[in-house]
């Protein structure tokens, strides 16, 4: 038992698409645990957390979204999921924008980014419509390999590099991961 | 010999033979001049399409990193690699996108087809006469075609064009032919305007023929929802797109006094047309005012919870958005099945031939569940008679497919909470939680579920314990199916020459702040409600707002506190708060038409045989933005990118990404945001207005707002500016809680911010954004893209430079 709880969440297992038929090819998402991709997260150079309207059904997800924000990880707020964050008082480093213009401009090399610093290395899903999510996955997965694909949402994401394993119907797994992501990013 | 056209005398000849080709008409009386595309060609309006794909940056979402399409294949195309005929990723899905506007586009032409055969066959040749409040009567066919259609068979000609232009096009798809992907996606707009023209050509035709509404804002409210169809009478539901089989069956009601004994309700947008017939103030050739006694059932989304719930007796099918199981799920319920057009005849046998009576004999007693019959007028007969006949016959069946309480627990307690059903849920609905609830005794949050269900059913066929989940649903909202009864405006059709004389300057000079235009299918992300909210939010706003198809018929099932719905709030006039109903998927061609009407009715700009003149014009001067949030077929694909090519940005749904292409601009880059001032030649910057062609909103807030930001055009004058961006900030204000981030990228003048705001924005531009105030004048003196001009006159084609004599 206290290995287990020493080990942590398991975040690799059930790797099947949320929505099942979306199998795309050769070319599918690994799984991994929460210390590794954060690990990951926290040695990228540029990474953007990109958040979407889902949060607005888990509150508490903001309140872990803000923590790794504070860490220096620029927010691109989607959807209308700013609101939640004006509402949290912290918009330092968040900037309002729709997945959709994100991922276009994440396609060019010589996009400057949201805060004008350059373009990212490393994009980290949250909270997104799964259908959509993936969809801006596969975008950058084929015209963009040049930015690291990472969700750390409840679902297992085909067309990520890196991914949870289905975690949908376990929110209290779910918190548990991410807060040991977060504790991997604060080593 | 060369030819050319002219008369010339036979008198003196002998021994001379005469080969005479196609009869020329008499010189048309059009004083306009024939514009340069007349008919264009697959490649005729390229240069346009490459300006769009300039601007606005083809962008591919992937649904599949494989192509299939030939034997080399499989081939991964991963990363945009190339497969063994050399077509690359982005190449193999421009090649998809084509493909799939091409569906959309034969869709609507085939469907304009067999309506053109079908109404010349009934009704002969009529006079194509929209009234004396619509001169410019045929907006599209005469921009693209560069001629007026006089008569029914004139249209003949224009889906000829269209289906010599389809064959080019799909012949570009062929392996080994066409390559680049940006040629695809001008094919792929080449094939929407198609679209366009094709729906509209449909529209025209039942317009005239069936003498349906033309512009009447005051159309009359006609019923809508599953409780409006009469248990105690047959029920006949007419299901799809084309209205020939159930106009049948409505003139057999009518002229054998049956509408006591049989209630008939259409699905999906036969429902439209069908309330529309007999309602217009043409030649009538049909019962007058006719198409007030059937009910809209509702839209195609609400099929299998409509099929389930037991409301009908006898199912006519016709062509477009009919579920394919139709007749698996009919048959297990004991409602026979009518396939009336050879675009869906389900494996049933063709009995066009037989007798009626055998045929309805035969589908009363149950002998077989379904028969095709491709005559309409047979079809029409049968269908009344069978549902009448049939009632009584089927009540056993009726009652055996309604599951009690007693078998609704059993299936509810049967549940793991294995959750295999979210995993295939388009909307992702956690059924083990409306199931827990249940198990409760708590009925409610399957009510609440019940609209944002899509009805696919793809649940129950995962389920391992076999649960019959639609069932569930029925079962659980059965008292609501029964109250289901709401009015909806029957579709008007086209804006009158007059509503467009009355707006065209607000709109242009941007005092109405935008046209939206909701179009599209039942797929919505969140339910069916979101339509209701997104069009109450823009009427309210002084939008003019208008709808079709089923955007129009599920935002009908909301009121507002007095009870009332939103076409009993509001007038059906096409102005500034107001909402039309254009009518049915083919109508959606006269929301392209309105915003050409602008251009030629308000701008006096020559239309004939221009279609990139006033596409540029509606571009650059047209407020218009339309939103399918709940499209899901080829149709809705190929009508977003026929407005793409028309200068009409479009907002759409996010499961949308399936279409797999999308138009975004760059705000990024100014050289993209350079437009030609048709003064004087020179080039200008311009703000990025509209941003984007197709965008993907995530949640009904980010579409409202990004739909407020699409209907900014260049040529806004500051009062016009200043309103746009009072709703684009209050809209973020509402939503967001917070102002926009680039509402001063929209800033050229003080007068253009919006009043509330004012001081605030003010200093905000000179602290933040470094612009220079002259705070004792109020005036901005540096910072902006460039200065207000109200005679500024933006253009992307430099034929349009006017130079100085």
């Amino acid at each position: 038992m206290a290995a287990e709880a020493k080990k942590g969440v398991d975040t690799t297992k059930n790797p099947i698409p949320f929505e099942m038929a979306q199998i795309p090819g050769p070319e599918m998402a690994k799984t991994y645990m929460p210390k590794v991709i954060g690990a990951i997260i926290k040695k990228s150079k540029r990474p953007l957390l990109v958040v979407g309207a889902e949060l607005f059904d888990d509150p508490i997800m903001f309140e872990k979204a803000i923590e790794i924000g504070k860490m220096g990880v620029t927010i691109a707020a989607t959807a209308h999921s700013v609101k939640g964050f004006v509402d949290r008082g912290y918009m330092n480093n968040v900037y309002q924008i729709g997945l959709h213009p994100l991922t276009s401009y994440l396609r060019f090399e010589d996009w400057k980014g949201l805060d004008g610093q350059g373009q990212y290395d490393t994009v980290i899903f949250m909270g997104i419509f799964y259908k959509f999510a993936n969809a801006m996955f596969a975008t950058l997965k084929n015209f963009n390999r040049n930015i690291r694909r990472i969700s750390i949402d409840r679902y297992y994401h085909v067309n990520a590099n890196m991914t949870f394993g289905n975690m949908a119907f376990n929110p209290d797994e779910y918190h548990a991961a991410i807060d040991e992501l977060i504790a991997a990013m604060k080593k | 010999m060369a030819t050319r056209e002219g008369s010339f005398s036979v008198e003196d000849m002998k021994n001379v033979q005469i080969n005479i080709g196609a009869v020329v008409k008499e010189a048309e009386e059009w004083d306009q001049e024939m514009g340069p595309h007349p008919k264009p060609g697959v490649a005729t309006l390229r240069n346009w399409d490459h300006i769009i794909a300039n601007r606005y940056k083809i962008m591919y979402a992937p649904a599949d990193d494989t192509c299939t399409l030939c034997t080399y294949g499989p081939c991964d195309l991963t990363g945009n690699k190339k497969g063994a005929c050399g077509i690359d990723q982005a190449g193999a899905c421009g090649k998809i996108v084509l493909i799939a506007c091409l569906m959309g586009c034969c869709a609507h032409a085939a469907h304009g087809r067999h309506l053109y055969h079908w109404c010349i066959d009934k009704f002969g040749d009529m006079k194509f006469d929209m009234g004396d409040e619509i001169l410019v009567d045929s907006p599209l066919y005469q921009t693209i075609m560069g001629s007026k259609p006089r008569t029914l068979k004139d249209f003949n000609e224009g889906l000829y064009y269209v289906e010599e232009e389809v064959v080019q096009l799909l012949a570009a798809t062929h392996t080994g032919q066409e390559a680049a992907f940006i040629d695809f996606e001008s094919k792929a707009l080449h094939a929407g305007m198609l679209d366009l023209l094709g729906m509209e050509i449909c529209d025209m035709l039942q317009i005239v023929a069936y003498d349906m509404p033309r512009g009447a804002a005051d159309a009359p409210l006609i019923e809508i929802g599953m409780g409006t169809l009469d248990q105690n009478k047959g029920v006949l539901i007419a299901y799809g797109h084309n209205l020939a089989a159930g106009a049948e069956a409505m003139i057999y009601a009518e002229k054998n006094n049956l509408w006591d004994k049989v209630d008939i309700g259409g699905v999906c947008c036969t429902a439209h047309d069908l309330n529309r017939i007999g309602l217009g103030t043409g030649e009538l050739k049909v019962p007058k005012g006719i198409g007030t006694k059937p009910k809209v059932a509702g839209a195609m989304g609400w099929w299998r919870k409509m099929i389930r719930s037991g409301v009908m007796d006898c199912i006519m099918v016709d062509e477009q958005c009919v579920f394919c199981d139709v007749l698996g799920d009919a048959q297990k319920r004991k409602i026979p099945v009518i396939a009336t057009t050879d675009k869906i005849m389900l494996g049933l046998p063709d009995r066009t031939n037989d007798p009626v009576d055998a045929i309805v004999d035969d589908l009363v007693n149950f002998k077989i569940p379904g028969v095709a019959v491709l005559d309409p007028v047979k079809a029409g007969e049968i269908g009344i008679r069978t549902a009448i006949a049939v009632k009584p016959k089927r009540a056993e069946a009726k009652v055996q497919n309604l599951i009690t309480e007693t078998q609704f627990q059993e299936g509810i307690k049967k549940c793991t909470t294995c959750n295999e059903c979210a995993f295939v849920c388009p909307p992702h609905i956690r059924i083990s939680n409306l199931i827990a609830e249940a198990m409760k005794g708590n009925l409610a949050a399957f009510s609440d579920m019940y609209e944002v269900c899509v009805g696919c059913g793809r649940c129950e066929q995962v389920c391992p314990q076999g649960i019959n989940i639609l069932d569930l649903f029925e079962y659980a909202n059965r008292q609501y199916v029964k109250n289901q009864k709401f009015k909806m405006r029957s579709g008007r059709g086209p804006a009158r020459d007059t509503e467009i004389r009355a707006v065209g300057m607000p709109i242009v000079m941007g005092s109405i702040p935008g046209v939206i235009a909701l179009v599209g299918c039942s797929n919505y992300p969140n339910g069916t409600k979101e339509c209701y909210d997104i069009a109450k939010e823009f009427v309210d706003r002084g939008y003019i707002v208008v709808t079709s198809g089923c955007m129009a018929m599920d935002m009908s099932l909301y009121t507002d506190a007095e009870g009332k719905t939103i076409w009993e709030q509001y007038g059906g006039g096409f102005d500034g708060r107001n909402i039309c109903n254009t009518g049915s998927c083919v109508s959606n061609a006269n929301i392209g038409d309105a915003a050409i009407k602008v251009a030629t009715i308000f701008a006096h700009r020559n239309h004939r045989g221009n279609f990139d003149d006033i596409a540029d014009y509606i571009l650059n001067k047209v407020g218009a933005c339309g939103i399918a949030w709940g499209a899901y077929s080829q149709k809705a694909a190929s009508i977003a990118t026929g407005c793409n090519r028309l200068g009409i940005p479009v907002v759409v749904q996010p499961h949308s990404v399936m279409y797999r292409r999308t138009f975004m601009g760059r705000t990024d880059k100014p050289e993209d945001w350079m437009v030609i001032d048709a003064r004087d030649g020179k080039m200008q910057q311009i703000e990025p207005a509209p941003e984007a062609m197709l965008y993907v909103a995530e949640s009904k807030e980010e579409a409202m707002l990004e739909m407020a930001k699409l209907c900014f055009r260049p040529s806004d004058n500051s009062i016009g500016r200043s309103i746009k961006l009072t709703h684009y900030c209050d809209i973020s204000m509402k939503y967001f809680g917070k102002l926009p981030d680039d509402w001063h990228v929209f800033v050229r003048d003080v007068k253009d911010l919006p009043l509330a705001y004012k001081d605030n924005m003010m200093k905000t531009l000179e602290e933040k954004f470094g612009w220079k105030i002259d705070w004792k004048a109020k005036k901005i003196l540096s910072g902006p893209l460039r200065p207000a001009d109200v005679s500024f006159d933006p253009t992307n084609l430099p034929r349009k430079i006017r130079t100085k004599k």
